[in-house]
Order: structure tokens, then sequence, then C-alpha cells
């Protein structure tokens, strides 16, 4: 036998088995069935893409290291993504060394999926075909004998549905005799790689296996995608069809969650006390109850919403219609030096940005992903929701009705400066840079699996926690030991006496540059906590004026009384006017707030001098815009 | 082109990338395509190639030279 033991993880002699195939081949899906979800995204260093590792569930019979490749249209002409992929098929990378391949092919459109077959069959290492979406065959009038293609091919084709599971112990079991008795040569090997005679070999090749029976060559429309694309791209009833969608996805993500959040707010808030209550009142106590269960309280709070946001983005991606989506869009949004695909991203970054950039990977050029990613922080995410409320009522304290349309005209124009800032940034530092190709699949529309899309979900938002968590954690922890230690005397200070602690330090240090914004010190400490998240400026807030309050109705309507009669120390000058509201407003809208956001945008672009850039601009912008709109209003005479 | 009217391709253009990336996507000479839809605002358009739907952007489609054009 001569089965070659993987190198790297030389503990096990477990194979490693690498899913490989087009995008939109049903390869992740199948990864989910084979691994039972059970997997992990690592990335690489020096490349954004993210490989998905996973270990094959034991029921399959043998355990297989399960690697999901990025998607490879042409191992010719590649991406980035393709070139890693191609690296490891050809058993170039030292982290994946491939014992065998899983060859992931759409059953629909077999000669554009096995163009690419002759690259990973010529490595002399085992390849099973899978071949997915047989389901589909039928509505596309085709139909395909699997022994047929199997000996025209000459390697085991396997057909799976991953959405169900059907078919993948078969495969898992196909792939264990492959690697148990090696087959030397098969007709796959024989595909040249150059493209245009490799599709010409490939259709010969199906032809001469006579696997396929169809109606007429390259014409087979699925019936039920056409009459479906016939409204959603329709003129008239496209754009209103989308917008309803986008509607349904906000009401759900900001109404919906609304109960959720509550409950996850309450549940930490009741966790802290009862630590508070239980332990003896002292530093580590308070640490552990303000600091930690807080820390970890402020990314659960946004856990729902995310959540929900996973599973309505998977869900519209495994129907069909995130590709409409983009396809109805991309005319204004490439228009902007954006992409189709950029909607999805941005449409997130009114929930959070930190999903927004997951999602950006979706978007296949460097050039439109980046400049994506840098408008991501404009789009009014919910947690800055709170702090608009605040400063919304203590600027029109009156009628509830201009509070609701101010804060609508606030989303309104996050978008719109976002796409002046993306049109300005294609046209002038990215110039010299070419649009890249769209060039989009537009998959059929298939009714959605609950479980695949739940599992998919669950996926999508550990990996968020993970990544995402960490960060958020880390510096609301720094930012409680700021607010509590003095610089000094390592001694606790109490919430009365933060006027001393190093954030307060920090605050009164600021002071010159935050009197041109018409604030003092104190609103300097807001400013500095909300780098935890922007929702953090009102409790903090809340301790430097010194405001009691069981939960938040009591403590917004303490601090908007104390706020309407702050004045600078030792003089009667009010601090908050209508002109040092505005500039508040005007600040929280550009700035980017958010270390969490700043360490994802880093890993996520691989580029600490991007993520610093962004910080840089998008603050010093807001604080630049702030100054200017305090002192026009002022100079217009507006207190 | 017009809507729904089978075409067999002639020949590529356009930059070398680009064109390169078309034919990986099976847009090969001899090959034939049709566009299915055109988007609300007229751009991009669906074709359908090799069982296959995509959408392109007018400046794309427009390298791809269809016999009888």
């Amino acid at each position: 036998m001569s089965v070659p033991v993987p190198e790297t993880e030389s503990q096990t002699i477990e194979l490693t088995a690498c899913l490989v195939g087009m995008p939109n081949s049903g390869k992740t899906t199948l990864m989910n069935a084979i691994t039972g979800g059970n997997f992990r995204t690592a990335n690489y260093a020096g490349v954004t893409v993210s490989l998905l590792r996973g270990k094959s569930k034991p029921e399959f019979g043998r355990s297989f290291q399960i690697v999901d490749l990025p998607g490879v249209h042409s191992s010719v002409s590649p991406s980035p993504e393709e070139e890693l992929a191609c690296n490891v098929i050809e058993g170039k990378n030292s982290r994946v060394r491939p014992d065998a391949f899983i060859l992931v092919a759409d059953s629909t459109q077999l000669e554009r999926h096995l163009k690419f077959a002759g690259f990973v069959a010529r490595q002399a290492r085992p390849v099973v075909v899978a071949l997915t979406m047989m389901d589909l065959l039928g509505r596309t009038q085709q139909f395909v004998d699997v022994p047929k293609l199997a000996a025209g091919l000459g390697v085991p084709v396997v057909p799976v549905d991953g959405r169900t599971g059907k078919g993948v112990s078969d495969l898992i079991s196909a792939l264990q005799r492959e690697c148990d008795h090696p087959v030397s040569a098969s007709a796959l090997a024989e595909l040249p790689d150059e493209p245009v005679s490799s599709f010409k070999a490939v259709r010969e090749l199906l032809d001469r296996s006579g696997a396929i029976r169809r109606v007429s060559r390259s014409r087979h429309t699925d019936a039920l995608t056409a009459r479906i694309d016939r409204f959603v791209l329709h003129r008239y009833t496209g754009f209103p069809i989308f917008f309803l969608i986008l509607i349904s996805l906000f009401a759900a993500i900001f109404w919906a969650a609304q109960p959720f959040v509550d409950a996850v707010d309450s549940g930490f808030t009741m966790a802290g006390d009862l630590v508070q209550q239980a332990l003896p009142e002292s530093l580590i106590s308070r640490f552990i109850a303000e600091g930690l269960i807080g820390g970890v309280g402020s990314v659960a709070v946004f856990f729902p919403q995310i959540m929900i946001l996973f599973f309505l983005m998977t869900l519209l991606e495994d129907s069909g219609y995130l590709a409409r989506g983009a396809t109805l869009v991309d005319r204004p949004l490439s228009f902007l030096g954006l992409h189709g695909r950029s909607f999805v991203p941005m449409l997130s970054g009114f929930a959070c940005a930190i999903p927004a950039v997951f999602a950006a990977r979706a978007i296949p050029a460097k050039r439109e992903r980046l400049l994506t990613i840098w408008i991501l922080p404009l789009m009014s995410c919910s947690a800055r929701l709170p702090v608009y409320a605040l400063l919304l009522t203590a600027l029109l304290p009156a009628a509830a009705w201009t509070q609701g349309l101010s804060l609508a005209a606030i989303y309104i124009s996050s978008l719109l400066v976002g796409s002046i800032i993306a049109g300005l940034a294609s046209r002038i530092v990215l110039r010299h840079r070419n649009p890249s190709l769209l060039a989009m699949e537009l998959p059929v529309y298939r009714a959605p699996r609950w479980i695949p899309i739940l599992r998919m979900t669950w996926a999508r938002g550990s990996a968020y926690l993970q990544r995402a968590g960490v960060p958020i954690v880390v510096v609301s922890i720094v930012l409680w030991l700021l607010s509590n230690f003095a610089i000094s005397s390592q001694t606790i200070i109490a919430p009365a006496e933060m006027e001393s602690s190093v954030a307060a330090q920090l605050g009164q240090k600021m002071e010159p540059i935050l009197r041109p914004m018409g604030v003092d010190w104190r609103v300097g400490v807001g400013l500095i906590s909300a780098f935890a998240a922007r929702e953090v400026f009102v409790s903090s807030m809340a301790i430097v004026f010194h405001i009691e309050g069981d939960n938040e109705e009591t403590q917004q309507a303490g601090l908007l009384a104390q706020m309407r009669t702050a004045t600078f120390a030792g003089s009667s000058q009010l601090i908050f006017t209508p002109s040092t509201i505005f500039g508040l407003i005007v600040f929280f809208f550009f700035s980017l707030q958010c270390f969490s956001t700043v360490a994802v945008v880093r890993r996520e672009t691989n580029s600490w001098r991007l993520a610093a850039a962004q910080l840089v601009f998008y603050t010093g912008l807001g604080y630049v815009l702030a100054v200017v709109g305090v002192q026009t209003l002022r100079a217009l005479g507006v207190a | 082109m017009p809507l729904n009217h089978w075409c067999r391709i002639e020949r590529l253009e356009g930059p070398q990338g680009d064109r390169d990336r078309l034919i990986d996507l099976g847009f090969t000479p001899g090959e034939e395509i049709v566009v299915t839809n055109s988007s609300p605002l007229g751009d991009p358009l669906v074709v359908r190639v090799r069982d296959a739907l995509l959408a392109l952007r007018r400046r794309e489609a427009a390298w791809i030279w269809v016999e009888g054009q």
C-alpha cells in the first residue's frame, strides 16, 4: 500500500482530502455534510483567504481531514484565492498537503465544472468526483448516467446531496477505496490546462462516455428560474421586490431582534449584580462584574442581531436571490467603484461593521473589496443608535417625530456619504487600477433547506464570536481598567472618584482639543470609552456625570437632566447647547470609534496600514467636521 | 444583441486578463450563447453559456463578438 503519510501532522496518520471545484459547485455545503458542520476556518498569513478545515464524521468510515479550498475557475490565470488553491493542489503549500481530492462538480454544468479537472487529476493523488445538484437535472431536462460517466472519466463518480447528506457516506467509502488502491492513470488526467482546448476535450470526453442525455446542447434553461427572474429582474418589479426584501431585513435586524437583545442585556446585568452580591466588595469582584461580565456582555448584546443577519443572508444566498440583488445594484455601485456584491456588506454594516467586513469576502476582486471595507465604518451601525437616541432627545426635547425624522436622515446620509467617499476614492486614489470583471454566476433558484442553513448560520456566528469577540472583550477590559485606576497609586477608585482615573487624566489632557468642539473633559472620557463600543458612551457619560440609575430609562432621564444644566468648571457656560450636541452627532457619524472594527479590518486585509489609515481618516474627519460645524453654528448665532 | 436570440461566439476582445477570465467562464469561440435578461437599469445583462447563467456588464459583454454581428 503506497499511501503517503502527511508530513505536517505526523502525530496522526489521518489522510487529508481537499475539496476542490468551481465557485458555486456546492463545496461548502458538502463540507458541512461531511464534517457535520464541525469545522473551523484557518487563516493563512499573506493571504486574506481562509480555508475551512474539519474532520469527516466517524460514521462514514475512516476519518479524513477535510480541507475546503477556495473555488477555482482557472489554473492558468489565477486570482490570489485561486493561486492558494492551486498551490495546495500541487503540494506546494507547507501547511496543507493533500493526499486525495474530492472534485466537486455541478451535474447540471459538467462541461464548466470538469474543465480544470485535468490539473487535479495529474497530481498523482486519488481523485473522486462528487456530483452535486443532481436534484436539478430534471428541472433542466438533463439526465446523467453515473456509471457511464465514471467509466468515461476513469475515476469514481458519486452523486451527493450536501443539503440532505445523501450519498456522503458512499463518497467517503469511494475515497477510502481509492486511497487503498490508487489507479495510476485516468482519462481526466489527459485533459489539457489551456482553457479553450480543455473545454473541447471535456465535451469530447462527455460525448464519448454517453453519460449525458439532454434535449439540446447548452440550451437547458430551468423554467422555474426563468419564470422567477422575469419578475426579479423586471424593469418595473425588480427594484420594488429588492427594496421589499431590504426593508424586511432591516425590520428583522432592528425590530424582531429587540426582545432578544433586551433579554441578553438584562441577563448580563443580572449576572454582574449577582457576582457583586455574592463576592465581598473588592477590586476583584468589581473587575469580574463590570470589566469581565460587562465586557463579554457588550459582545453578547449584538449577538442576536448578528445571528438573525447571518441567518437571513444565508437564506437569501442559498435560495439564489443574493446574486440577483447584486445584479440589480451593480450599475450604481460599479459607478462608485464598488461591486454589485458590495450591497451585502453595506447592508450588514447597518447592524455592525464587523460581520460586514467578513461579508466583504464575497467580493471577488481586491480593489472593490478593499474599497467596500473602506466605507463600511460610515454605515450607521446599531451601536450608534443609543448614542443618537440620547443626543437627539437632548437636542430636540419637544417633538418625538422630529427625532425620528432626524434619525432617518442620519441613516440615509450615512449611505450617501459612504457613496461619495467611495466614488472619490475610486477616482482619485485608485484611478490607475482598472475595474475588475463582474461575470457573476446566477445560481438556479432552490427551495431553502433549514438544517444546512442553520448550520451555516451557526458556523458564521461562531466565527464572528471567535474573531470579533476577543478584541471587543479585551478592549472593554482595558477601558474598564483605565476608568477605575489612577496611574500614580494602584488603588481602586469608586465611580464617584472617576475624576482621578487614567481615563479622566487622558480626558483632561485632551481638553485643549475638545474645547473647539465645545465640550469639556467629561465628554472626552465618554468619547474615549466609546472606543470599546460606541454605545458605551451613554453609560460612561452617566458615570462621569454621577447619575445613579438602576435601568436604562432612569439612567437616561437623569443624564438628560444633568446635561441640561452641566457647565464648564468654574464658569456658568453650558456644555450641551444645540451647537455642541450637533457637533457630537457629526463626530459619531464619521469617526471610527470601535477598536474591534480596526482589529477585524487588520485581520481581513492583512494590513495594519489600511486599518490604521481608516482609524485616523474617519476619526480625524469626524473631529474636523464637528469643530467646523460647532464653530459655524456659533458664528451664525446658534448657542 | 437582441434578448433571447441564440448567437454563436466568433471571437473575444478586451484586455488579456479579462479575456482569459471570460474564456475560463465558458465563452469560447464557436460556443452558442443567449442574453436572457437585462437588469432594470439596463446593465448588467444576464447571459446563458454552457448551461450557466452569468451576469455580465455591458462593457464586458461588448468584448464578445458573435457571428452575423
